[in-house]
């Protein structure tokens, strides 16, 4: 029942502007869960709506299993009632003059199936969402996060080939939303539904998706599993949005296969993971999350003596502003206690594995 | 392969359906309206009749309207239209603008009640509201010249004058200036009042300089809007006019349809000037909202200010109350006073409170007209037809523009918003070119006033139904076509239900409207679709006062009970009420 979705070139141009969706193309195996991820207007909803059928493609072409449902060249579009896809609503968009079987109940009619069966399924989407004992309220009574499962279970109770689910969690408080964040990918799984997931926090990208997807300005930037896009970001947008706030600018002094040395402009030497399409003598920027800096290391490569600028206590972890050469850089220590007074000097190290060469921006 | 050429055709098919769809709109919207105005534009270019010739001998040429334009009696009426209407804006401004101040920004005792009572003027039909001046200002029979005769005092009142419809419109449409000024004023950033306060302006000096500059595009909108809606009111000056021989526009334009044989070219060429003035002022007013009025307007809610007054809180409390008696109290109980008196002739002061003088008598004659009752039923039979036709297509037009993409929504939507520019006794004549001449009898049907009536207040009911439409969030719908529901399943299960106290509303305010409706009335009733606001003229041009009292008080207790309804079904809806004018 759960089906692949195959997305090639896929354009959407609104009537002003560029293009909301530039030339994406990807794919999600059956049962798989991919989540786009990138920052507001970056093209994540729009291409998810294309998928859905609510938003009408310029170009490229939709495959829900072997179904061709969006060609516009061709003048195909399949309308969202015959797609058989499952949706929940960044607004859960559950209708507030039903009850919560009601709401569930929806999609059944119309499918051929006796009141009895209808029944016996709601009753178990409403069990895999944890919600059997709501059944007989009215929706309106229910909390934000209790809709948000009337809004799945409502979208997976007719199995669909497919589910979408457009920032499902980023109206509800963040304690709910670390909660159904774990809850959403054992139900999906459970389910055995192939989902395509939007969002534009990381974390919940990471936690929730086999593979993530991320976009900017329309364009899909590096489809990878959650390891790769935080360990080996394709470019530099990838980099700083997943979390990289280090940046430092320098030249390519050699290169050997996917490694190679940088000076500084501080003068400072460090060994890097180079990116595509960088040679000696080119100008790069070098990206590096603070929390992989380490503080008293003792490795050989990429060490360097620093200035502590300042310490800020945040917790459970401490962010410290160092002077490397001529740049502020930012580091994390784990752990309550602060043990670098502005002022002192610290020994770091900067392993290579995780200090990104990207062609300078 | 087989799914796939199904999906296709399903994709063509809803395209076509939806040409289908606007095409169908379009074709209601151009008989509803624009067949109408057409029709009036060719009787302004012709001196035929089309009861007598048909449209067939019709010889069109502007020469007929030249003529009419050139008429002196026509200028003369237009002055007079534009006079009262002028006088009575800069009235009305005066007065609304006052009280806006008072309710937003002072500590004025009971201010509450005094924006609450200060609206009721609104849903007076403009023909009570003069039928009740005349019984208190006339300048013979008058109840306040009997009052200043019997206290010795040698000064009259006369309200059948220039001043006395410049007095009472003014009196009647100040809330339309309340309305919008108050609003503006709600809204204005009270730190600009503030700053002018620090930089060292009193109080006074800031509310010429800062405040009053800053809503004068609310000040304007609210001024054109009730010149505008002055210009179309007929019953005012029908009452205190006419004695005193004023024409204006809309007195003038019924007057040339009742001589005979009737102008009916004559009368359409006049009603084209009033709505081509209609026209300009509500372009204006559309211009002025769209323009600046918003830029001191944050998104954020302020708290206004409210000014301590220290003592003088007591004077403007003193004038909202004589505002209040001029404009409730008084003209309630001379209705009140003629309709259950036997004799409206007032020998004394004591004789006012003698309770023998008090009977039902003028109802028992007011109910033994079967006449009376035939238009009491006729007008719920109009009302109820008018708001099931309008409210069905104003919510099929709200629909197609705010939640569809069916081609040509903006020109339907435009097309609805026509008639918000034509004055109800345009739409009147309009209709009567449309359809006098017209074999298979529709004309002089309670459907003719139905229709006229749907198409005059279809722009309030649009804007009404769009305005909760826009309130359901778009993806309560998607998710039902997600679903696997098709357009029309999911507005019957979705839409309809969620938006049914807001179409409740509109169709409540519709039938308000519509029963009050008197100026497209004059020119469509026959002897069997008398109407409650024709006949209740009928009475007063029969000349008892007292049975037009008795039916007057009839008509506010059925409105009074209806808006008090449609008040509680929507808030809100009174800008609607009023327009009706």
């Amino acid at each position: 029942m759960s089906a692949n979705l195959a997305i090639a070139n896929l354009r959407k141009v609104f009537a002003t502007g560029k293009p909301a969706v530039d030339d994406v193309s990807f794919t999600v195996e059956a049962g798989e869960i991919v989540v786009l991820l990138g920052p507001s207007g970056c093209g994540k909803t729009t291409t998810l709506r294309c998928v859905a059928g609510l938003e009408h493609p310029t170009d490229g072409t939709i495959h829900i299993g072997d179904t061709l449902v969006s060609a516009p060249a061709r003048g195909l579009l399949v309308p969202p009632r015959a797609r058989n896809v499952g949706m929940v609503f960044q607004s859960y968009a559950v209708w507030p003059h039903m009850t919560v079987r009601q709401n569930v109940a929806y999609p059944l009619k119309g499918r051929g199936l006796t009141s009895d069966e209808a029944a016996r399924k709601v009753d178990g989407a409403l069990d895999l969402v944890d919600l059997a004992q709501y059944a007989d309220r009215p929706v309106v009574q229910l909390s934000g996060g209790q809709m948000q499962r009337v809004a799945l279970a409502r979208s997976m109770v007719y199995e669909p080939r497919l589910l979408l689910l457009d920032e499902p969690l980023s109206n509800l408080d963040a304690q709910l939303r670390l909660r159904l964040r774990d809850d959403l990918r054992r139900i999906i799984k459970a389910a055995g539904l192939t989902a395509l997931y939007v969002t534009h926090d990381q974390l919940e990208a990471v936690v929730l998706g086999d593979r993530i997807g991320v976009m900017q300005n329309g364009k899909l930037l590096q489809m990878a599993t959650p390891e790769q896009v935080y360990n080996r970001p394709a470019d530099l947008f990838v980099a700083s949005f997943t979390g990289a706030s280090n940046f430092m600018a320098g030249k390519v002094k050699a290169r050997d296969g996917e490694w190679g040395t940088v000076e500084l402009a501080g003068g400072h030497t460090i060994t890097a993971w180079f990116a595509t399409g960088l040679a000696a003598g080119d100008a790069v920027t070098i990206a590096i999350r603070p929390e992989n800096i380490r503080l008293e290391a003792a490795e050989a490569q990429n060490r360097y003596t620093v200035d502590v600028v300042s310490q800020r206590f945040q917790g459970v972890q401490t962010a410290y502003e160092l002077q490397l050469g001529s740049t502020t850089i930012e580091a994390l220590a784990t752990g309550t206690t602060m043990r670098h007074p502005a002022g002192s000097s610290v020994t770091i190290n900067i392993p290579p594995e995780i200090c990104w060469a990207y062609p300078a921006a | 392969m087989e799914s796939k050429a199904t999906a296709g055709n399903s994709v063509r098919h809803g395209r076509l359906a939806a040409w289908a769809w606007s095409a169908l709109l379009l074709a209601i919207l151009a008989f509803l309206v624009i067949y109408p105005v057409m029709m009036l534009l060719l009787g302004t270019l012709t001196d035929s009749n089309p009861v007598t010739d048909g449209y067939a001998a019709m010889h069109l040429s502007l020469g007929n309207f030249f003529t009419v334009l050139t008429n002196p009696n026509v200028h003369e009426i237009l002055g007079n239209s534009l006079l009262a209407c002028a006088g009575g804006t800069v009235f009305a401004v005066l007065i609304g603008l006052f009280f806006a101040w008072i309710v937003v920004r002072t500590n004025t005792p009971w201010k509450g009640l005094i924006a609450a009572t200060g609206m009721l003027p609104l849903f007076v039909p403009p023909l009570v509201a003069g039928v009740a001046w005349s019984i208190l200002g006339s300048p013979k029979t008058g109840l306040i010249n009997t009052f200043l005769a019997k206290a010795g005092i040698d000064w009259r009142i006369n309200l059948y004058s220039m001043p006395g419809i410049i007095f009472v419109f003014g009196m009647y449409y100040a809330p339309y200036v309340y309305m919008f000024t108050a609003s503006a004023l709600r809204n204005m950033d009270p730190s600009l009042e503030e700053a002018a306060e620090i930089s060292g302006a009193g109080p006074v000096r800031t509310l010429f300089t800062v405040t009053f500059p800053l809503i004068l595009p609310a000040i304007i909108s609210g001024m054109l809007l009730s010149f505008v809606v002055m210009l179309g009111i007929y019953g005012i000056p029908a009452v205190l006019g006419a004695p005193a021989n004023i024409s204006v526009l809309t007195t003038y334009i019924f007057a040339l349809t009742s001589w005979a044989p009737p102008r009916y070219s004559t009368a359409a060429a006049v009603a084209m000037i009033l709505m081509v003035v209609t026209g300009i002022l509500v372009y204006l007013q559309q211009k002025v909202i769209s323009g600046r009025s918003f830029t001191t307007v944050a998104g954020k809610a302020f708290r206004p200010r409210a000014l301590n007054l220290g003592p003088w809180r007591f004077l403007t409390l003193g004038l909202a109350i004589v505002y209040l008696i001029i404009v409730v109290v008084l003209p309630t109980l001379a209705l009140l006073v003629a309709a259950f008196r036997k004799f409206l002739f007032i020998r004394d002061i004591p004789s006012l409170f003698d309770a023998k003088q008090y009977s039902l008598l003028h109802f028992d004659r007011l109910f033994s007209n079967p006449a009376t009752l035939t238009s009491i039923i006729n007008t719920m039979k109009v009302g109820v037809i008018t708001a099931m036709i309008g409210g069905v297509l104003a919510f099929a037009i709200g629909y197609t523009t705010v939640r569809s993409n069916a081609p040509g929504r903006r020109v339907i939507d435009m097309i609805a918003t026509v008639p918000v520019a034509i004055p109800g006794l345009v739409i009147g004549v309009a209709y009567l070119w449309a359809w006098i001449g017209l074999p298979g009898g529709f004309y002089g049907t309670i459907w003719i006033l139905a229709l006229a009536f749907v198409a005059r207040f279809l722009p309030d009911t649009v804007k009404a139904l769009s305005t909760s439409l826009m309130q359901i969030h778009r993806e309560l719908e998607e998710a039902a076509w997600i679903c696997g529901r098709g357009t029309l399943s999911t507005i019957a299960t979705i839409m309809l239900p969620l938006a049914r106290p807001g179409v409740i509303a509109a169709m409540t305010l519709l039938f308000v409207l519509a029963i009050r409706e008197l100026g497209s009335s004059l020119f469509l009733y026959s002897s069997s679709t008398m109407v409650m606001a024709v006949q209740l003229l009928g009475y007063y041009e029969g000349g008892n006062v007292s049975v037009t009292a008795a039916f007057s008080l009839v008509q506010m207790v059925i409105l009074g009970v209806l808006i008090g309804i449609t008040n509680r079904l929507s808030r809100g809806a009174t800008g609607g009420v009023g327009r009706a004018g």
